[in-house]
Formats: C-alpha cells, structure tokens, sequence
C-alpha cells in the first residue's frame, strides 16, 4: 500500500515536471487553470478554468464536464493584467445564479501563473486563486 | 487600451547593455549578470568546465577578511572561444588568474568573464570579442544536378552557415531599431516599431523586455523553433535530398535537431490535422532561385525570435531563401498571426559561410549543472 502510494506520488510528480517543461508562452490567458474559491479560508471549492484566446476575444468554460458553465465575457486590462469572468450558472436547487470573478495575474512570465481575486456567486462572496496547469 | 511605460531603471540598464555583450551562450546574460557594475577576482582554478552552452572557471577567491568563497565564472560558448583561438587547455587548475566581469544579479557568486589574466605571466589569455568573423572571398553560389541552387556545401567539400546579420526579428519596414545581440531594446517605446502587436502581444513583450528575458525558454534547452532556428550560435546546415523529396535543416544550436522540408510537391496541411512542433509543417517550392517554404503548425513553447516576440497556434510562416553568392544565405520570413498581430509583416536577415568546417557537437543540457543549479 505504502509502495503504490510512493509510486503515484512519483508518477503525478513526474507529470508534473513534465508539463512544466512544455509551458505555454502565446497568450497568457490560454490554457487550462485549475485551484479553488470560497467565502472563508477553511471553506473552499475546487474550480477548473479552460480557456482559449481565438484572435478577438477569450472564451471558455468553468469546471469542464457534464455540469460546465460557459463562460458568458471576459474583459481583459492587458496594461494591469486584470482579468473579469461573467458566467450564469444554476444553484444545487436548480436556480440561476450569476457568477462573477475579477483578479489579476501574477508573474506573467512564469510556466505556472496565478490568477487571483474576488468571486460573486449569487448572495455568496469569497476570493479565489487558480494557477495554469 | 493604456501602455506601459519603460522606467528610468530599465532604459539605464538597456542603454548598458547596448554597449554590446558578446553572444555567448544560450541563455540571455542580461537576466543574470548585471553588466552596469563590474567585478575583479584573483584566485587559483579549481574547476573548469569546457561544455556547452557556456564554459566556466571555478576560482577559490580569498575576500580581505581572509575568507575563501568559490565563484563560478561563466566566459562563453566553447565552439565560439575556439574559433578567437581559445583551447581547453589553456588554464589549468590549480593556475592563479585575475578575471575582469559582470557580476550576477543578486547574491550568487557568479559573474561573466570580459577578460582572463593569467597571474605568473600576466599574460591576457582571454578577452571577450563578440566580433563576427570575416566572410570567406566569395563566388557563385553552387547548383544541384537538377539546376536548383544548393544550400548545403557542394559535394566533396565542407562549410555551415555560421553568423546572422541579426539576432532579433523585426519588421523590414522599421528603420533601424537600436537593440543588443539579446534582442533587447535601447528604448522600451521602440516596441511599436519591431511589429504590428496586438495590445496583449505588445504587452507580453514589453513584459519580457522588462524583466530582461529571464523567462525565455532557451534558457531551459527547449528548442529555437520559427525564425530562431537560424540565429543560434554555433549555425545550422542544409542536408538536400532531392531523391527523397525533401531538404533537412540540421541545427547547430540548441539540441542537435533538426527540421523537415518537404519538396515532393505535397500540399501543406490543414492546422488541424498538424502534429504542433517547434519548427512546424514545411512545405517548400522554387520560384527561380528562391525557395519558398510555408511552414504552420507550431506549438506555443518557444519565442519565435530573441527577445521575446509572442506567438500563438495560428502562425503561418513563408520562408524565402536564396543563396546570392556562395557565402551569403538570403533569408526572408513573412509572419502572419492575427491572433497576436493586426496583419501580416515582413523580417529578415542574412547569414555568413563558414567554409571547411563541420558543426560542431552541441548539447544545451551539457553544463546544466552549472548554469541551473547553482
């Protein structure tokens, strides 16, 4: 048991290492960003960004899969590295509820650069933090 | 859409290291050694490492405290110090010697060697050129059998492509904009004038010229890919094989790669259906004495030029190569990338003859222990 835990965690720092080496350098948005978001720091919720630059504007969704939410606009300050998401989603009750992040990007250059700022989510307010995969 | 503004910072350091670093290497030097200051070490060599991408010295230094501390002392690319007349053996451990150089940003005690004094003698036994050799006497250009100009060496001689006339791309409409062997520019409101960015372009770049290129990917051995590919150190060489229908493209820097020409008359692909790559899908034709080559399907890993040009997924590169004279390759690249520029543009350069040599073995990896962990 102990050895097949060893192993995993070789073969996800591997990956890791892996990736890193093959970072993306067009533009900084693009790609896929994954950390959490939450009210407090001990309630936190595991969200996922994918994104895609396509010339004119940025595109992508939220938490990828069956429930993904589109990502309705995002404006970006290219003179602050700013970014703001607009998205609609639904509630666990099945209700609409609007989503709203805004938060900068840290260390432009870097093959694993943060995004960090405020999240909306309906009534809730909280921050959050992802970083490019 | 508001810009950055260069400080006075980085115009002082700038207009520094415009006052020419040699192109040694392949990392930028200006992200790691501050060449505004300048730093002298006498002491005895315990280590030298004649590898690639960078030779280095390992001196025992004795500060006026009486301390010894061990300085790694980074002098240049050993293919480029063989040719100024450099060998390996011309230290030996255990030799005093007195180094004149930049000092490394921050604590590291590291520095970049302008010269070499050797203690007994005082002989000067190394002094940092970074001039370009001069080109061979010229002739016509060599031809194949089916009458295309060659661009490898004729058969039963030898000889690469050695020195670019420039080592960043920029807009062949630009008048000349002042910048150092890095691609650094002189005056950050220069960007402009370099290509056509979109603002997020511009702003990477002006990010990466800000922060003295310290994330270009060279630095971590990945590949040249696009225009790069043929303004490394230590040059490149075309391989033809007409019978096979295409032209290799055999890379002196970085890690002995090499790039595909197909010449068979094959169509260029769909972006799409493209396995993405540093140096994408080529395709090449003749239209006279020129070969033209359309190139898509690059990944987003690399800086298409020093630095620090962005590109995404969408570039679309024509190559058009000539061969003038024997000694002189003509090469031309017209980008077209609307994701990250407003419409197509035009850059080039040429590159010199290196006649009766071969390239030499190079691989960046080689002094990794040096250049990364110390």
């Amino acid at each position: 048991m102990r050895r097949s835990l060893l192993l995993w965690c070789c073969a996800v720092f591997a990956c890791g290492s892996f990736v890193s080496t093959f970072a993306q350098q067009g533009h900084p948005l693009t790609g896929t960003w994954s950390g959490d978001w939450g009210p407090t720091a001990t309630e936190r919720h595991p969200v996922t960004f994918v994104l895609n630059w396509d010339g004119k504007q940025v595109t992508g969704l939220i938490n990828p899969g069956p429930d993904s939410i589109p990502i309705a606009s995002v404006f970006v300050d290219v003179a602050t590295w700013t970014v703001r998401f607009e998205a609609d989603a639904k509630d666990a009750g099945g209700k609409p509820v609007h989503i709203s992040a805004e938060g900068r990007i840290d260390d432009l250059g870097s093959y694993h650069r943060t995004l960090a700022g405020s999240w909306r989510e309906g009534a809730a307010k909280g921050d959050f933090k992802i970083t490019r995969d | 859409m508001p810009h950055s503004i260069p400080s006075a910072g980085f115009l002082a350091v700038a207009a520094s290291i415009l006052l020419a670093l040699p192109a040694f290497g392949q990392h930028p030097l200006s992200a790691t050694y501050d060449t505004g200051r300048k730093v002298t070490l006498r002491g005895t060599v315990t280590r030298i490492d004649w590898v690639n991408p960078s030779a280095y010295l390992f001196l025992n230094v004795r500060d006026a405290e009486g301390a010894t501390a061990n300085w790694a002392v980074e002098f240049g690319n050993p293919l480029e110090l063989e040719k100024d007349g450099w060998k390996s053996n011309s230290l030996h451990i255990g030799d005093t010697v007195t180094v004149e150089g930049n000092p490394a940003r921050g604590a590291a005690m590291q520095a970049f060697a302008t010269s070499v004094l050797l203690g007994g003698s005082g002989k000067k036994v190394f002094v940092a050129s970074g001039k370009p050799h001069p080109p061979a006497p010229s002739a016509p250009a060599p031809r194949g059998a089916d009458g295309h100009v060659r661009f490898g060496a004729p058969p039963g001689k030898t000889g690469y492509w050695g020195a670019a006339s420039a080592t960043a791309l920029i807009e062949n409409t630009a008048a000349k904009v002042p910048m150092n062997r890095e691609g650094l520019l002189a005056n950050l409101a220069d960007a402009d004038r370099v290509a056509p960015f979109q603002p997020w372009a511009k702003a990477v770049y002006e990010y990466r010229q800000r922060t003295l290129l310290k994330d270009d990917p060279i630095a971590r051995c990945l590949p040249a890919g696009g225009p790069r590919q043929f303004q490394m150190p230590n040059g490149f060489q075309f391989l033809e094989q007409p019978q096979l229908g295409r032209i290799l493209v055999l890379l002196g820097g970085g890690d002995r790669n090499w790039r595909v020409i197909y010449t068979d008359g094959r169509k260029q692909g769909e972006p799409d259906e493209v396995v993405r790559g540093y140096y994408g899908n080529s395709v090449g034709r003749w239209e006279g004495d020129t070969l033209v080559v359309d190139s898509i399907g690059f990944n987003e890993h690399f800086w298409m030029t020093a630095g620090g040009l962005p590109h995404t997924e969408a570039l679309h590169l024509v190559e058009r190569f000539s061969r003038p004279n024997f000694n002189t390759l003509k090469y031309e690249v017209t980008v077209d990338d609307p994701r990250t520029y407003t419409r197509p543009w035009t850059g080039g350069w040429t590159v010199q003859w290196v006649p009766d040599q071969e390239i030499q073995e190079y691989f960046c990896e080689e002094n990794a222990e040096s250049t990364f962990i110390r």
